[in-house]
């Protein structure tokens, strides 16, 4: 049976949210772990850490990925967007705002990971229709929703970055 | 009106796993888990775990005796108390069951030090069906309690037997509602910190029910109330899984006074799916009688509910098999009913609470019936509904149930509207003539809300409930509310505000809601059952009216009016009809308080403090309405798609309609994905087959279609504002809803839906007969 601790730590740098950051993780450190308990970065949540739920989605160099999937070593050197940075001030990021208005969260755990998902759709695709959000959208659940006023906060964010409308 | 929470506010403070203690060095638990459904434990030896550096303890059921055990009972005399050992001694009865806990500095030593703990077991033959369970030979759960049986109780209204002789035609359906997890994102998750100086023990905990889970976990703790302090800050969903008494957490709890240092807990989400809590399983066989022209006279159900290896503690899982069979009769009219219900013990994961209870169960068995006895009679299955349903006066059930007043027919022909029920027959027969597989199905549903005392005790467990919510107008006129109320996610600082707001006129700026924290509120017992909005309402619509008539006492004395001249509106007292009479609330504040300091006058005859406490304790209260869903089954595949989803809801006056919806969809989800994806097999020796997230299919954005939803307002006759409850209707109609559609499309090719999920295999399997 098989006991033994992975020895060795490394020093991990990232520039998170655009600014440099560095800790020390053990090589099996989770970089969902390393951004919550060595960053402090508590805005990405873990909900199942088998890489299906999506709530811990953050991008890596610019792809999102599921940071429950990542060691934080694989990470090192890389570019990492959390939830924090959408919103550095006091002012919400208009997707924020949009599932504010929209009630389009509950409890709030998958929150995150679905900021980061329709941020990540609509970067690319500034006008999406509502089949290409809830497709873009189906690698991330929630449990409290039923989803509609997710989608329609997309929706109306979309049409806000494009400058047309209040989302 | 929109929510006060912001997507901010969970990014930034966040649910129990994120809190980090005010002292450091927090420890970390795992658990040593049974891989068994049945088991002898011959040996645990946890030697190497100890001595792997890192791990500051490693403890077996010998070592924390002194928590006792987590008993499952009601006070009843049918019922066969189950004692729950807090870890596994000689025996395991589940796989996922704790064994050991180890807290160590991290979780992931903790996780190492698991895998250095050697367990011996010797495999005892399992039973994982709940009838079997009861049959004469089946391996034995618990040696006080010999057949398995954890309650068995029956009662008859009417003459049943009468009523079967007259009938026509006896329909019977028999159904197995599928076993399904409440799944919250977040799963259970403690930090505890215990404060030797103060003697005082913290528990940051994601629950449902801080105020119970104080009362419920100091003594095995050996703690007194005040000792014990619960934070339930931002709690990542409950649905019904975070009321219950839980091993792990209470074991976290003693670490944290043994070690002197905090110790947390997260579960994973293997953890999750194995062992916390499941629900929903009942085997149901109901009789309906029934004339040949349409009319019910009287039905009969037998209810088999699978609690799993233990009684969770503390609603048991009779909340399944004994909540479904109390509401048997639903929005019909019945001469008599008689049911009987079991609850046996198998090797699975204890079941609990999940949102609606048995209520989504028993409805799809019987609306199940229903729809067969519109196939045998011939007649359409919605006629066949609207012919027999209640009129919309209250009324009492033949079970008892103390109906007050709905819209019983109306919102099923709303639902059916919305639904596109004209001409769907014709589209149906259209389609199939080209090989397409259409169904509809109905779901009209009484949906018990506002569960404290009178809802308790009628569903069978003998409870009396205290909630308090308390009011403060603070110096400056600002309002201060606390409630022993907890949301996780319904949005209660929004409406509770409002509704002291409205009941205050004051700026709903300026009322601050505090929940969650057992220091800082006013006891009550948390929330689940559909039960915030009508003890919410009630106990601050109490509390603000002692409030109000102090306010209006002291500007009519400022004012030199009588009190009843004075009314509170745009945060202000007025003289009715002087509107240019009126003390500000700021200065009404600072009068009560400070008196001469601001130029005001105290009356001399009352306690100047603006503060009520009041508890709200509501009679039986039901909402209803209608699911109502168009299907498409693919011969080919099995898959089901839901074309089109209405849900009609009545629950009387609405607070805040955006959360009501926001409870209407998010419940019928859930509802949808136990009727069509989530389930939790296990195997005939007790292994658990669905661990991760993979196998347990949380439906997403692809399945959960856009809904049509409405509402009807039929004020309740009996409660504080005529408020009903709304969290639970989605769960209890739109399994049936969709079950029944399925059901109708592929009726006609002789397949017959018996139970959920109706995953594209078990469609498949049906359509090949």
């Amino acid at each position: 049976m098989s006991g033994r601790i992975l020895d060795g730590e490394t020093v991990v740098r990232l520039v998170v949210n655009g600014e440099e950051r560095r800790a020390i993780a053990e090589p099996r450190l989770l970089l969902s772990d390393f951004l919550r308990h060595e960053l402090g970065l508590t805005g990405t949540h873990v909900g199942c850490e088998q890489g299906v739920c999506g709530a811990c989605t953050v991008r890596v160099d610019g792809r999102p990925v599921r940071s429950c999937l990542l060691f934080a070593v694989q990470a090192d050197g890389c570019r990492v967007e959390t939830v924090e940075g959408l919103a550095p001030g006091e002012e919400l990021h208009p997707l924020q705002r949009a599932f504010q208005r929209h009630h389009a969260l509950q409890c709030g755990y998958c929150t995150s990971g679905f900021l980061l998902a329709s941020l990540d759709l609509l970067e690319r695709e500034p006008d999406p229709d509502e089949a290409t959000i809830r497709a873009h959208l189906a690698g991330n659940v929630c449990r409290c929703t039923g989803y509609q006023t997710i989608v329609a906060a997309v929706v109306a964010a979309a049409a806000e970055l494009r400058g047309e409308a209040r989302a | 009106m929109e929510r006060v929470e912001r997507p901010a506010a969970p990014a930034r403070q966040g649910p129990v796993r994120r809190r980090r203690p005010a002292a450091g060095g927090t420890l970390h638990a795992a658990f040593v888990r049974s891989p068994h459904g049945h088991a002898r434990v011959t040996r645990v030896d946890v030697e190497a775990a100890r001595a792997l550096p890192g791990v500051h303890a490693v403890y077996v059921a010998a070592d924390v005796e002194s928590l006792g055990p987590v008993v499952g009972a009601l006070p009843r005399d049918d019922v066969h108390a189950n004692a729950r050992p807090i870890l596994a001694a000689d025996r395991v009865r589940f796989a996922g069951e704790p064994v050991a806990m180890v807290v160590a500095t991290s979780r992931y030593v903790a996780e190492d030090a698991v895998r250095l703990v050697e367990v011996d077991y010797e495999p005892l033959p399992a039973v994982v069906d709940p009838e079997a369970a009861l049959a004469p030979g089946a391996p034995q759960l618990h040696d006080d309690i010999p057949g398995n049986s954890f309650l068995r109780a029956s009662e008859e209204h009417g003459d049943v037997e009468g009523a079967f002789a007259r009938a026509d035609r006896v329909v019977r359906k028999r159904f197995h509602y599928g076993r399904v997890h409440a799944l919250p994102l977040e799963g259970r998750a403690i930090l505890a910190s215990w404060d030797a100086g103060e003697e005082e023990l913290t528990l940051w905990l994601s629950s449902q029910v801080p105020g119970l889970a104080r009362t419920l976990m100091c003594h095995p703790l050996g703690l007194t109330e005040k000792q014990l302090r619960v934070i339930a800050p931002d709690v990542g969903g409950g649905f019904g899984l975070k009321i219950q008494v839980n091993p792990e957490e209470l074991l976290a709890a003693l670490a944290s006074i043994r070690l002197g240092r905090p110790v947390k807990w997260v579960e994973d989400r293997y953890e999750a799916l194995a062992a916390s809590y499941h629900a929903k399983e009942v085997v149901m066989d109901l009789e309906l009688a029934v004339m040949a022209d349409g009319t019910f006279l009287a039905m009969r159900g037998r209810y088999v509910g699978d609690t799993g290896a233990y009684a969770s503690s503390p609603f048991t899982g009779l909340v399944d098999p004994m909540c479904a069979a109390v509401l048997l009769p639903g929005i019909y009219r019945l001469e008599a009913v008689r049911w009987e219900i079991d609850c046996a013990f198998t090797n699975k994961c204890p079941t609990a609470a999940y949102r609606a209870v048995g209520w989504s169960s028993g409805q799809a068995a019987r609306e199940a019936l229903v729809d067969q006895a519109a196939r045998e009679l011939g007649i359409d299955p919605v006629e066949l509904r609207l012919r027999n349903t209640i009129g919309d006066e209250p009324q009492v059930s033949p079970t008892g149930c103390a109906y007050d007043g709905g819209s019983y027919a109306a919102s099923q022909r709303l639902a059916l509207e919305l639904v596109g029920w004209d001409g769907f027959r014709e589209r149906q027969a259209a389609v199939r003539a080209e090989g397409r597989l259409l169904g509809l199905g109905v779901s009209p549903f009484v949906e018990p809300g506002g569960w404290a005392s009178a809802m308790a005790k009628r569903m069978g467990f003998p409870f009396d409930y205290l909630d308090a919510s308390s009011v403060t107008v603070e110096p400056d006129g600002s309002v201060l509310v606390t409630t022993g109320l907890h949301a996780h996610g319904q949005g209660h600082r929004t409406v509770l505000a409002q509704v002291v707001a409205d009941r205050l006129g004051v700026a709903f700026e300026s009322v601050k809601v505090v929940q969650g924290d057992t220091d800082r509120t006013v006891y009550g017992t948390g929330s689940y059952g559909s039960r915030s909005a009508v003890v919410g309402f009630g106990s601050l619509a109490r509390a603000c009216d002692e409030v109000a008539d102090k306010l209006k006492r002291i500007a009519a004395y400022n004012l030199e009016v009588a009190p009843e001249d004075i009314e509170l509106v745009d945060g202000k007292a007025v003289v009715r009809g002087a509107p240019d009479r009126s003390i500000e609330m700021l200065m009404l504040g600072y009068t009560a308080y400070f008196g001469a300091f601001v130029g005001g006058k105290r009356p001399p005859d009352i306690d100047p403090y603006l503060t009520s406490t009041r508890s709200y304790d509501p009679p039986e209260t039901y909402s209803n309405g209608c699911c109502a869903a168009i299907v498409e089954v693919d011969p080919e595949t099995g898959v089901v798609r839901i074309d089109r989803l209405a849900f009609v809801d009545d629950c009387g006056v609405m607070l805040n309609p955006t959360l009501v919806e926001g409870q209407l969809a998010g419940a019928s989800a859930q509802g949808i994905g136990a009727a069509l994806y989530e389930e939790l097999p296990y195997d005939e020796d007790g292994n658990f087959l669905a661990g991760t997230l993979l196998d347990y299919l949380y439906p997403t954005t692809l399945e959960i279609p856009p809904m049509a939803l409405a509402h009807i307002e039929t004020p309740s006759t009996v409660t504080e504002g005529g408020v009903k409850g709304a969290g639970e209707g989605g769960n209890v109609a739109a399994p049936s809803a969709i079950v029944n559609a399925v059901q109708d499309a592929i009726a006609h090719l002789g397949a017959e839906v018996t139970r959920t999920p109706l995953t594209p295999d078990r469609v498949r399997a049906l359509l090949r007969g």
